[in-house]
């Protein structure tokens, strides 16, 4: 005896977003979509390898013209920082505590870009005592989001596990892969805001082998404060 | 409501000879009104006290006492001793809710709210209800009744039934119908009540059997008085309290013909008022139609509605991901470049061991033909000048342990 089918059940399977054709159709834009992105992230990728090779290169041959004409070459300021939070939220004073909420290192050991200019500078001084920050390279900044990357999703913390995930979110600023983000974020691009927003805070380990004395600064052989290019081997231990 | 304008149709059945539809009759529209049991059960909980006898303690109970406490110092409780002596009662507490033979707490009085007053339009409602719910076969056998045998439900007889005038005519009348199993439950469970209302003439307790519902009184009274867990009732004046006992819903009733045509006289309609009950209509459901999953899933609904957001599922889930750092696989779904940066890198590496290579090949075979060819000058110098020099030596030597 034939299964009798409920009328209901046939008349939502009549309807067009439940329908097996549409599904289908749906699926294969989405595979499509995905088979663009990715050959996308691999010639941009290529792109970014020969442009930061580049730069280093370019920055080594300036420094050599300068040493030969006996004058000096002055790096460009380092537009990019990563500042992680060294010390605990107990007993932080009002004025400290609202700039490292405003600049999301809400727990101790997050981690957040910064792009520095005037008043992120300013914003530093304050919050030195809590924190540790410097100018991180290509690396470190790759290891980070590949290895401790997570996005904002739908208010949630989502692991980037694709970079369909990225484009979904970031493709109208032409961001559409690992590499963009990466890219977007190093070189503090135009939609650097956005990159660094679709960035949850990153949260670390704390660091292998220790600290020395948080409550010193880094300069005077403690740890929190600017510690310029040092960041990056304290990124490698901490991530 | 319009949807009832087309009532459905009862049978009625005769008193005896063979059940079957002697005639038909539509329903009325009482039997539609909703079943609404939290209205009954209210308006049941309140008639029911309204058939209370006051009772109350004694107002001397207890005081009778010239009771006076003995103050403090006497090593005893502070609580009035009766006085005197003489006897055991002498020194013993009193009054007090805690003393043997004092006043209670807060001693009952007459004048406590026995009855209840409910507004006339709720019970009305919770009638309404009750009739209906009679229609409703499960309800009534949830109730208790055993109905299994039933022609129908609701239950129409003849008006002959009226003028029964015998007990054996209407015994032999419910055993015709097939009432009767019902009224065997009855007598089957009749028991001594438990606890002491059996020596306040209260000694059995029976179950509720099948009601009777007539408009005119023709001697039916009197044929069904005697039989156990019968009731009878006229249709004028139905009680909640006999409709709905225990105000559970779905007594089993059987109704004569004139009394079931008069029900659509006496609840009236939507549309027509009762006649009796002045200014007085059935009550209307929340709801005219409660099959919800029937409504959302029917097409006037479904049409209107936006599509259904599409659930991302790709990055719905918590999703463990290993470290692309250690697995390549992760590495290349995330960036597809790497692989062949990895392989440049290590084209480039080589590229540069070999050219270093050559370099420092190329340097050392330098370094060595310019040692051979200075040994060669050192020689020949040396057949030129007898004395070579210390320095020349020094370099040989120090040449020698390179």
């Amino acid at each position: 005896m034939s299964k009798q089918v409920p009328e209901t059940i046939k008349k939502q399977s009549k309807r067009s977003f439940n329908s097996k054709e549409v599904k289908k159709e749906k699926n294969e834009k989405r595979m499509k979509l995905l088979k663009e992105i990715q050959t996308k992230a691999f010639k941009r990728a290529e792109k970014y390898e020969k442009e930061y090779l580049e730069q280093e290169q370019k920055l080594v041959e300036l420094k050599q013209k300068a040493l030969k004409e006996g004058s000096f070459y002055r790096e460009p300021e380092p537009k990019l920082a990563f500042i992680i939070r060294i010390r605990g939220i107990v007993g932080v004073p009002p004025k400290p505590r609202k700039i490292l909420q405003l600049l999301r290192l809400r727990r101790i050991y997050s981690g957040v870009f910064i792009r520095l200019n005037k008043s992120s500078l300013r914003m530093l001084h304050f919050i030195d005592p809590y924190v540790t920050w410097g100018y991180p390279d290509v690396e470190t900044v790759r290891a980070l989001i590949y290895k401790r990357g997570h996005a904002r999703v739908n208010h949630q913390r989502k692991i980037i596990d694709s970079n369909e995930m990225i484009y979904d979110k970031l493709q109208k600023y032409d961001i559409v892969c690992m590499e963009d983000l990466v890219h977007e974020i190093f070189t503090v691009g135009k939609n650097f805001k956005h990159a660094n927003s679709f960035l949850w805070a990153f949260k670390l380990k704390p660091p292998v082998g220790g600290f020395s004395t948080v409550k010193k600064s880094f300069v005077n052989k403690g740890e929190h404060g600017n510690r310029e290019q040092y960041i990056n081997t304290l990124v490698k231990k901490m991530i | 409501m319009t949807t009832q304008q087309l009532r459905p149709i009862v049978s009625v059945f005769p008193i005896k000879g063979k059940v079957k539809t002697i005639k038909q009759v539509p329903l009325p529209s009482v039997f539609s009104a909703p079943i609404r049991p939290d209205v009954v059960r209210f308006v049941h909980t309140n008639m029911a006290k309204n058939n209370r006898q006051a009772h109350a303690v004694s107002t001397t109970a207890g005081e009778q006492t010239s009771a006076t406490s003995w103050g403090t110092g006497r090593a005893v409780a502070r609580i009035p001793r009766v006085k005197g002596s003489g006897t055991g009662r002498s020194g013993q507490a009193a009054f007090g809710n805690m003393c043997r033979g004092g006043r209670m707490y807060a001693p009952k009085k007459v004048w406590r709210k026995w009855h209840r007053k409910i507004n006339t339009n709720q019970k009305r409602y919770a009638v309404c209800s009750a009739i209906a719910a009679t229609a409703v076969t499960p309800l009534v056998m949830s109730r208790g009744h055993r109905v299994n045998k039933l022609p129908e439900l609701p239950l129409v007889v003849s008006d002959q039934l009226q003028s029964l005038t015998k007990t054996r005519q209407a015994v032999k009348f419910l055993k015709f119908i097939g009432a009767y199993r019902d009224v065997e439950k009855v007598i089957r469970t009749k028991k001594t009540r438990v606890g002491q209302g059996k020596y306040r003439n209260r000694r059995h307790v029976l179950r509720k059997g099948p009601m009777v519902v007539y408009a005119r009184n023709l001697g039916i009274k009197k044929a069904f008085r005697n039989i156990p867990g019968v009731e009878t009732a006229s249709v004028y004046t139905l009680n909640l309290l006999k409709l709905a006992p225990g105000s559970q819903m779905g007594r089993f009733i059987i109704w004569t013909e004139s009394a079931f045509k008069l029900l659509e006289d006496i609840y009236g309609s939507w549309e027509k008022p009762s006649k009796f009950k002045s200014g007085f209509y059935l009550p209307r459901p929340v709801m005219v139609n409660t099959d919800v999953e029937r409504i959302i899933k029917s097409d006037q609904v479904q049409t209107v509605l936006r599509n259904r957001r599409p659930r991302s599922r790709k990055y719905g889930k918590k999703i463990q991901r290993a470290d692309p750092y250690e697995d390549m696989s992760v590495m290349v779904k995330l960036n597809p470049y790497y692989k062949t940066k990895l392989q440049k890198q290590k084209e480039l590496e080589e590229k540069n061991k070999k050219e270093r290579k050559e370099i420092v090949d190329k340097s050392r075979k330098e370094y060595e033909d310019w040692l051979y060819f200075s040994e060669e000058e050192e020689e020949e110098e040396e057949e030129e000048e007898e004395e070579g020099s210390d320095e020349d030596r020094e370099i040989e030597v120090l040449s020698d342990e390179n």
